[in-house]
């Protein structure tokens, strides 16, 4: 079984079609516990519940611009509570200037993803993901397990 | 420090950027080759016939330009498979959401290589225009650069065109 299939992922992303690939890239890592969502509200919504059914995330891709909130307003809100501080939220946009890049890492983002990507590179990038997450998970067992 | 900004133009330069960012951005999300022709350039007004069109504004100190990824139906309804799957029946809207993420991806990776080469140029947020062989055409009069891909024997367009605000910033002018 691959390492990474017992990640929970969001994908958060108003257009269908990049929703629909991060899904397929997912399933060939083995990862089936995936949701998404179209859109920033949608997301912080999604994540919350998660966290409060004690079945959390560990995996929050955002693009950038979204209806209603966009994705760093929404790693910036998630980022700004403790609790979610072992959760990777990655940044998945075509945004690709540099000051935004450096803006999104300010803001806590734990990977930064420009499109087009393909799903080889996409697949690379969830092995460091879920070293980031077992890395943090030790880190927090340690200080307070 | 200010930094110069170097005016931009349509050339070659400009068409190796475009059909990068074109063959990448498909090749990557849709794993298909597409191959591009020679590009044309040109003075004036152009009209292009598509079915879906992305569409984004951008300017520079003292230009203004539009960018355009122009496609048939046919072309977005054989490539989408690739993602979707073979037994997804492709809607209207499945094909508009794609031709927007795609125009998004290509153009900000173009915008990404200009400014990389110190052109400062800024997008707007793109917009997708649909209808069966709708006309596109802009109004201004500057230079315009059209350069044409093939995709298993279907035909696509990029345009590219730019106008010159002879004062100031193109939000000055009436």
């Amino acid at each position: 079984m691959s390492q990474l299939a017992n990640l929970k992922v969001l994908i958060a992303d108003d257009h269908f079609l990049i929703r629909q690939f991060v899904r397929n890239t997912l399933r060939e890592s083995k990862i089936e516990n995936v949701q998404t969502a179209a859109d920033g509200n949608e997301a912080i919504d999604l994540v919350q519940k998660a966290r409060a059914s004690d079945v959390p995330y560990d995996v929050v891709f955002l693009d950038w611009n979204m209806p209603t909130i966009s994705g760093l307003e929404v790693l910036s809100y998630f980022r700004a509570k403790p609790e979610y501080a072992d959760t990777a939220f990655v940044m998945l946009t075509a945004e690709s200037e540099q000051q935004n890049i450096m803006k999104a890492i300010k803001a806590g983002a734990t990977s930064y993803i420009v499109k087009p990507v393909s799903p080889a590179d996409l697949g690379k990038k969830l092995f460091e993901i879920n070293e980031w997450i077992k890395r943090k998970r030790q880190m927090s067992g340690g200080m307070f397990g | 420090m200010v930094r110069e900004q170097k005016q931009l133009s349509l050339d070659s330069d400009m068409a190796k950027d475009v059909t990068a960012a074109v063959i990448s951005s498909i090749r990557e999300t849709f794993s298909v080759e597409v191959s591009a022709g020679a590009p044309e350039f040109g003075d004036g007004m152009v009209s292009l016939v598509g079915d879906i069109s992305g569409i984004i504004g951008m300017v520079q100190k003292q230009l203004e330009g539009t960018l355009m990824l122009c496609m048939t139906f046919e072309t977005v309804r054989d490539i989408l498979p690739q993602v979707l799957g073979k037994s997804v029946t492709i809607t209207h809207e499945m094909a508009v959401d794609a031709v927007g993420e795609l125009t998004n991806m290509v153009f900000g990776q173009v915008k990404n290589e200009l400014n990389q080469r110190g052109h400062q140029i800024k997008l707007g947020i793109p917009c997708v225009v649909t209808g069966k062989g709708h006309f596109v055409c802009q109004f201004h009069r500057g230079k315009y650069m059209i350069v044409p891909f093939q995709l298993d024997g279907q035909l696509f367009q990029v345009y590219v065109a730019l106008h010159e605000v002879s004062s100031g910033r193109s939000s000055e002018r009436n």
